[in-house]
Order: structure tokens, then C-alpha cells, then sequence
């Protein structure tokens, strides 16, 4: 069973997603902040993150370096799901091991299913 | 040219407000679209159906707030508000009642820490009720899982000032943010970032509210969390009986 960590600050949005992902047959693991994820991600490793950009504590791109910084966490497949996807190019964030961008506000539960289907 | 620069300032002023309130909105809007996808769509049990719909009902009513406490603050500088002694207990009382659903909903649990003498102070008790909700919403958002959200009343300056502030368990502000919010609510003339994924609106919002009593806002930084208080003016009614 494929792992994904949900790193996202609204804990009834990432139970949401969570629930989609339960679903589909992904094993979650969820993480409200930044520091939160950084540890999960050192206990787990998992197979794919969904990622919001704005946490508490520190933004994504904070939480991206670090993953930079190390071999193993560096390949690890990243889904952006924020609702600044307009704002955000996935060619400048491609380097940061971001696969794809999902915009928040126009979403819906399968496109997370999608997007996880297409990266691992 | 001054008046041009003052105009550009204002149009700037109403741009970023807009925004700001735009952002802020996005968050519970999102959420209850998501929720009612899943309704719409999804095989779900009855108790997880139960549960969504208490979260969107929820959720609902925490944008509701939000967008009458801008609509009042657009409305602050036409109005006149009464201005009344009000006993901090009480009113704190009332909220924690009020907010009870929400927390428990968020597995949180909340908190009333009062002084064990009488205070009253001098306030509107719709614009204290709206800031401390306000303070309340930012610490539901912020406070770590199964945390505590605490109501603190506490006397200041011999009595001459009530703080009420709403102290969250959350992640702690870095440094830099923290003196940037600092600097913020000193000259708190546009939106205060609270935390980074927040426009800092509420704040704003409580900010003004707390002006047009005289009063102002401000934070402490804890290790692990903050609290964001308002500091008004004693009544000076007890002293007299």
C-alpha cells in the first residue's frame, strides 16, 4: 500500500483529504504544520506528499529546501494543492520536486486520486 | 499633490482590504465545497454524513462572522456606539458558551481564567464580544490537537486597565515574524499578519474595534503558542460603591 503524507493546516480539510485517499487505497498520515511534517517524513518516508503553501509556522517553500537537502527525501514526489496555484509555476517549482499544481478553490476530491495515480 | 498621494493611499488601503477579506474567505469557502463534493458524490456513513455536515455548518458560521465583522468595521467611523460598564466575566462566560460547539468539534478544550475580585470595564459590548471571537477563531485555527484555548481576564496598572486576552497552544511565531507583527500592531493602520497563512484580516479587524473604544490589541509570544490580547479601560463604578 502506497503512503502519502497530507501536510495541510486545516485539520478538517486534510481529514477530507485523508478520507478521498483512504478510499482509493492510499495509506495517510496527516501533519498541520511544517515542523510536524519534517518529522513525519523522517519517521516514514513516504511515497508522495500533498502539500498546501501557506502553514503555520513556516511556508511550504521552508519545508520543500529541507526535503532539497537530503538524497532520499530530495525524490520524493511533491503535489501542491493551494488556493495560489494561479500565482505559482510548476517550471520554477519543478526543481523543488514538485510534480503537480492543484488549485484549491476549483478542485475536486478525484483530481487528488489523479494527480497521485500520475506520480507514483 | 499631497491629496493625490493621500487618494493613491486610500485606493491602495481598499485594494489591499479587499484582498485581504478575499484570501481570508477563500479558506472557509473552500472547505464546505470540498465537504459538499463529498456529500454530493461520495458513499459515506451516516456518522461521517453527521460529522460533515456539522463541520460545514461550522465553518459556515465562522465566514458569517467574518464578513459582519467587516461589514462593521466598514460601518465603524459613521457610527455611534454606546459605551457601558460591562463585567469581563460575564461576557467571557457568554463566549465560552457560544464557542463550546466549534471547540469541541475541534476536539479543543476551552478555558475561563478570571481574577477573583469584581472588574468591570468600559466598553461596546457587541465590538468586545466580536474582538475576543475574533482572538477565539485565530486560536481554534492555530492551537494544536486535543490543546487548550484560554480566556484570560487580568487586571492592570493598579485597575485602571482590563486586559482580556485568548492564549493558543499553537506552533510558536519565529523571531522575525514576531517582531514584524510586533511593529504591526503599533501603527496597526493595514491588515497585521498574525501567522504566515493568515492575512492577518481578524486582526485588523479587532484592532479597529478596540480603537473605537479607546482601547488597543496586542500579543505576547509564548514558547509554545501566543496570546493576542485587548487591553480597555477600568469602570470606575466599583470604586465608588
Amino acid at each position: 500500500m502506497k503512503s502519502v503524507l497530507i501536510v495541510e493546516d486545516d485539520k478538517w480539510l486534510a481529514e477530507n483529504y485523508s478520507r478521498v485517499l483512504t478510499g482509493a487505497g492510499y495509506k495517510t498520515t496527516v501533519a498541520l504544520n511544517a515542523l510536524d511534517a519534517i518529522d513525519a517524513v523522517d519517521d516514514q518516508m513516504p511515497d508522495a506528499i500533498i502539500l498546501d503553501v501557506l502553514l503555520t509556522g513556516s511556508t511550504a517553500f521552508a519545508f520543500l529546501n529541507e526535503l532539497q537537502s537530503y538524497g532520499d527525501t530530495g525524490v520524493i514526489p511533491i503535489i501542491l494543492c493551494t488556493s495560489l496555484a494561479s500565482e505559482l509555476s510548476l517550471e520554477n517549482l519543478a526543481p523543488y520536486g514538485v510534480k503537480q499544481i492543484i488549485d484549491k478553490t476549483i478542485m475536486t476530491p478525484d483530481d487528488l486520486v489523479v494527480a497521485l495515480s500520475r506520480v507514483l | 499633490m499631497d491629496e493625490a498621494k493621500q487618494g493613491s493611499d486610500q485606493v491602495f488601503d481598499g485594494l489591499s482590504s479587499i484582498s485581504a477579506a478575499a484570501h481570508e474567505l477563500k479558506s472557509p469557502l473552500v472547505l464546505v465545497r470540498q465537504l459538499s463534493l463529498m456529500l454530493e458524490n461520495a458513499e459515506v456513513s451516516e456518522t461521517e454524513k453527521h460529522r460533515m455536515l456539522r463541520q460545514i455548518v461550522l465553518t459556515s458560521e465562522q465566514a458569517l462572522r467574518l464578513t459582519n465583522d467587516l461589514t462593521k468595521v466598514a460601518r465603524l467611523s459613521d457610527a455611534m456606539f454606546d459605551i457601558e460598564p460591562i463585567n469581563p466575566t460575564q461576557l467571557c462566560k457568554d463566549i465560552v458558551c457560544e464557542l463550546r460547539p466549534i471547540l469541541q468539534a475541534n476536539n479543543l478544550d476551552i478555558k475561563l481564567k478570571s481574577c477573583k475580585h469584581p472588574l468591570l470595564l468600559v466598553a461596546n459590548r457587541d465590538l468586545l464580544r466580536r474582538i475576543i471571537m475574533n482572538f477565539s477563531d485565530n486560536a481554534i485555527n492555530y492551537a494544536g490537537s486535543d490543546a487548550a484555548v484560554e480566556i484570560q481576564i487580568k487586571a492592570l496598572s493598579a485597575g485602571k486597565i482590563i486586559r482580556l486576552g485568548v492564549r493558543d497552544y499553537g506552533p510558536a511565531l519565529s523571531s522575525d515574524l514576531w517582531r514584524s507583527l510586533r511593529g504591526r500592531l503599533l501603527k496597526s493602520s493595514v491588515p497585521i499578519n498574525s501567522r504566515p497563512q493568515s492575512s492577518g484580516l481578524g486582526l485588523y479587524i479587532a484592532s479597529q474595534f478596540a480603537e473605537a473604544m479607546n482601547g488597543k490589541i496586542g500579543a505576547i509570544k509564548h514558547r509554545d503558542g501566543a496570546t493576542f490580547y485587548v487591553d480597555l479601560q477600568a469602570s470606575s463604578q466599583l470604586s465608588l460603591l
